[in-house]
Formats: structure tokens, sequence, C-alpha cells
């Protein structure tokens, strides 16, 4: 089945599909979502964004954003990556051995800090599940299917903090660590314009769709985002990607109104 | 600086100083750095682990993970990352971080989850190191941990089997060895030839895979095709540990080697007895369900199949 994936050209109905981007979509959602779009974007490939209340349960490993090219459903930023790849499109083939390894390892520490601290903060910290991740992560459903939904949800993610350690951290040692990989991503970035010089790899679409969404997005409070403000390379890194990828393009306006009217992302 | 630091550890066999990966870092971060650390290993006293180990004691302070350990020993200005760059302290972080989330689970899963390594090796090891009764529970209850964690991590849809996610978790440690291995490359350590953090947490996850001597051996079995990374383990536990690796003294190794086995077998045939009497126990209850299930079989095949259908 690989070998009719490479065989079949990138299609124009390619579609991502993601959760509905005004009143339900989560932080960390939405950073994976356009974490996947800069990606597609940098190959020069088409797709569409679909928003459907029902995208998590469509999506074949559960988490988002999945893609739908042809009769294939691929979720997630790895296999997406490898997928794209096998259709002889890739970001990183100019690279040497040791800067694929250390791409693939700024990968995981995005992951395992920036995306874990996002999943800590939307729904570990008490006040920001209330206000904020409830209200939306149900908001398609009816009472009391949303606040079941929620709670379910609450509760898995909950289980795994507690598994990978981070159950018992603090607020505070949370931000610490957002901190920290900022600082890490900035010295590694240093004055580049992309983490491996003139061409930007998927690593750049990942930093970017995370960072360009926490500036982006209002939370309870703004210390979030502080920590990334704090490191202007890394901003002038979000803006610059934010023009040359998804400028001009009306189809993704919202991210422009998102940047003028940053106010009412989320809530 | 002048206050003494203790550090509470899981100990080692196999020539390594510790089994556990996460004491190991400390140790091994404390040689690197010239920190001056008086190391209990935990062995069969009352005092049992609280917690996790590792554990460093200073005074009045108590600290618990390794990452934090190390922030404590680089304020104390026992710092084995002085001559890094800003970059390579980035590169420190994200290294360590592609460990956790490639490596880790496949080493768990070697010590904790592979059935035949648990019961003869990984269990009767730690059972042997902590008193009576704990050793019955502890060790079950961090083989328990380590499922969980990876479960939880790893274990989310299209992989719905257990053997799905182990094939994926040690495709991904093989992959991470491979690409540590690329970037090792000739050098002695990762950023020349000082050993650091970056070492110290890349010995720690290695060690245990490359010198314990388990059953089913398939990670170790990779990483001795990287010699580099090997040679790299090797360094380190003769420079550091002043410890000798299996092949420099074969005479002295082998009858240390002859005494540990005496003793995990007495220990093995210990545990396997405690097993014996808990399968005895889960099995009995069961036999009767299964005799009242066959009989239901035997009685419907005898009616025709619609008319058994449509009774509720």
């Amino acid at each position: 089945s690989s070998l009719s994936t490479a065989a079949e050209p990138w299609p124009e109905n390619a579609a991502l599909y993601q959760q509905l981007k005004e009143e339900q979509i989560l932080l960390s959602d939405n950073a994976s979502s356009l974490a996947v779009q800069a990606f597609l974007q940098m190959c020069n490939l088409p797709v569409r964004v679909i928003c459907r209340a029902n995208a998590e349960y469509m999506s074949p490993s559960g988490k988002l954003p999945f893609i739908h090219v042809g009769n294939q459903v691929v979720s997630e930023l790895g296999p997406i990556v490898q997928f794209v790849k096998a259709k002889g499109h890739s970001l990183s083939d100019g690279l040497d051995e040791v800067q694929k390894a250390e791409m693939k390892a700024y990968m995981e520490l995005v992951n395992n800090m920036l995306l874990t601290a996002e999943l800590y903060l939307q729904w570990c910290d008490d006040v920001t599940v209330e206000e904020i991740t409830h209200p939306r992560y149900g908001s398609p459903y009816p009472w009391p299917l949303n606040r079941i939904l929620s709670y379910q949800k609450q509760w898995e993610v909950r289980r795994k903090m507690k598994a990978i350690g981070w159950a018992g951290k603090t607020l505070e040692q949370v931000l610490e660590d957002v901190d920290q990989c900022c600082h890490a991503l900035s010295q590694r970035l240093g004055t580049q314009p992309y983490f491996f010089n003139k061409q930007p790899t998927e690593l750049d679409a990942l930093v970017f769709g995370h960072l360009f969404t926490i500036l982006t997005t209002q939370l309870i409070t703004d210390e979030l985002s502080e920590k990334v403000k704090n490191y202007s390379n890394l901003t002038a890194f979000c803006r610059r990607i934010e023009q040359q990828y998804f400028e001009g393009h009306e189809k993704d306006s919202s991210m422009i109104a998102a940047r003028s009217s940053k106010r009412s992302l989320l809530r | 600086m002048a206050a003494p630091m203790e550090l509470s550890c899981w100990g080692g066999d196999w020539g390594l100083p510790s089994l556990h990966p996460e004491s190991l870092t400390v140790m091994a971060y404390a040689k690197f750095s010239g920190a001056p650390l008086t190391v209990n290993t935990i062995n069969n006293s009352w005092r049992a682990p609280k917690g996790d180990l590792p554990v460093l004691v200073s005074e009045d302070i108590v600290i618990s993970q390794p990452a934090k350990i190390l922030n404590f020993l680089r304020k104390q200005k026992y710092n084995a990352d002085y001559d890094l760059s800003a970059k390579q302290g980035a590169d420190t972080l994200a290294y360590i971080a592609l460990l956790e989330e490639k490596l880790l689970p496949a080493l768990l899963h070697t010590f904790w989850i592979e059935a035949e390594n648990y019961c003869s090796v990984t269990k009767p090891w730690f059972a042997s190191k902590i008193a009576f009764p704990l050793s019955l529970y502890l060790p079950g209850k961090m083989s328990r941990e380590a499922l969980n964690r990876i479960l939880l991590t790893k274990g989310g849809p299209p992989l719905y089997s257990l053997t799905e996610v182990e094939a994926q978790i040690y495709r991904d440690a093989k992959e991470c060895l491979n690409l540590l291995s690329k970037r090792l490359g000739t050098s002695q350590f990762f950023f020349g030839d000082t050993p650091t953090t970056l070492d110290a947490f890349v010995f720690g996850f290695l060690a245990p895979i490359y010198k314990v001597c388990f059953p089913r051996v398939q990670l170790q079995e990779h990483l001795k095709q990287l010699p580099n990374l090997c040679r790299f383990c090797d360094d380190i536990l003769t420079c550091y540990f002043r410890l000798t690796v299996s092949g420099h003294s074969p005479a002295g190794q082998d009858t240390a080697d002859a005494n540990l086995q005496k003793l995990t077998q007495l220990v093995n045939k210990e545990s396997n007895l405690i097993e014996k009497m808990d399968d005895n126990l889960r099995k009995s209850p069961q036999h009767p369900p299964r005799k009242l299930t066959t009989l239901k079989l035997a009685a419907g095949g005898e009616e025709s199949s619609p008319m058994s259908r449509l009774s509720p």
C-alpha cells in the first residue's frame, strides 16, 4: 500500500480536519493543527481546513489534526511528515545525519515540554479548566453530555500527567519549564531565519505552530505568552513564517484576523 | 559547598555502580563535576525507600528527581557544563527529551514488563535489596507503574494491543540509539573531550541496557552493533568508576559472576515458590466456572439452532 501512496500525486481536494475554530478548539490542538498547516504550506501542498465538532472522533488515532488525502487518513505531525515523504516531498532531505538527529531531538523537546505544558495548563489548572476548557470542549453538545465528555477527557489527561510525573508540578514550575524550553529554542535559532539556516524544516513548522498559538491565545492570564515574548528572536521567527506562508491566502485570513483581533481568539 | 551531601540510590551489578537509570545518571554527573557525594545504596535495611530514588540529602534539604538534583549540584558550583556554549546547552535539553520520549519506554519494558526478564532478573535483584515484606510488594509496584506509563504515553489508537505498542517502542528505541551513535561519531564525549550533563544522561540510560544480562536482549544486541556507544560506556566506567569492565580482567569477573549467579538462583527459587503459591491460589476458584460453560455448549448443540437463538 505504500507503493500506491507514492504513485498518486497530491490531490486538489486534500483536507485537514480540526475542531471548530471559534468555539471549541483548545490551545494544544490549535497548536498541533497550525504546525501541520505550516508544514504543508512549506512543502507547497495545498490543503483546505475543515472544522468539525466531532473531528476528534473521526481521527484514526484520536488525536488532531488529521488529513484526508485521496483515500488515506493520517493524523498527527509525525505520521503526516512520513506520509508526505512517501509522496516525494521532504523538507529535511538536505540535512546531514547529525543535523537530522538534532532536528528529531528538538522536535521531541517541543513535544515533551511545550505540548505537555499546554495540556497541563488547559486540563490541570483548575481556574483555566473551569472558565475556558470545560465550556469550550463541550460546547457542541447539550447538557449533560458536555460536562460528561469534558470530565472524561480531563480524567484521561490527568492520568497521563501523573504517569509522567507532571501531576505534582505547580503552575509556576510548569511555566519555568516553558521558559527553559523557549530559552533553548531561542539559543538554537540564534540569528538565523530558520532552525537549519536557509530552509524551513518540520521543526520550524512545529515550533511555529506552538509559539504562534501561545502568543495569540487569550487565557486567564498572560503568563504563558509572556514567557515566549521574552525572546525577541522567537517572536520575529513567528512573524516571519506567518508573513511568508500564511498571508495572501484568503482561506487562512482567519490567521490574520486572529492576529489583529487577538483578544477574541479564545473566549 | 561545605555541607555534606548524601545520595540514596539503587546499587549495581554486572560491573555497573547502579542498575537504575536515574541513579546512574546522578552518580555519573557527580563524578564528572567532582561533587563529593556519599553514596548509600539501598540494601536490605529497614530504611525503606520512600517515594522515588535517587534522593539527595544535604543538611535539611531533600531533593528527588535527577534534573532537580543536577540543578542543585550546579548551584553548589559543581558544574560539568561550565565550558558549554549556550547552543550546546540547548542541544543538551533537546537530546535529554529525545532519550525520555524514545528510549526510556523500551528500557522500562526490558526491565519491568518483558516477562522473562522481569521474573528471572529484575524482580529477584530488586527484591534482594529491600527488606521483607516490602520486597514482596515494591518490585510489583514498580512494574505496574512502568506498564502504566508506557500504555498511557504510547498506547493509544491505532495501536490496540500490547504487542503492537511493544513493537513500536522498540522501533523508536533502536532509531534513538542510531541517532545517538550518529551524533557521537568518533568523539570521546558528546561535546568534545570533557563529559557533561548530556553524557551523564546518555550513560545512565545506555549502561543498564549494555551491561545487564537479560534472557531477552533485543535492545542490547542492537546497542552492541553501535561500537562507538559501547566504547562510550566502557570509557566512563573505567575512567570514572574504576570498575573492571568484562573482558579486561576475565578471571576476577568470572568469580564475581559465579557468586552472583548463585545468589540470583537462591533468590529466584524463593520468588518462584512464592509465585507458585500465588498461581495455585489464583487457579483454584476458576475451575468450576469452566466446567459450567462446557456443559452449556454441549446442551445447546443438541437443540436446533434457530430455537436456541429465539429464546432470550
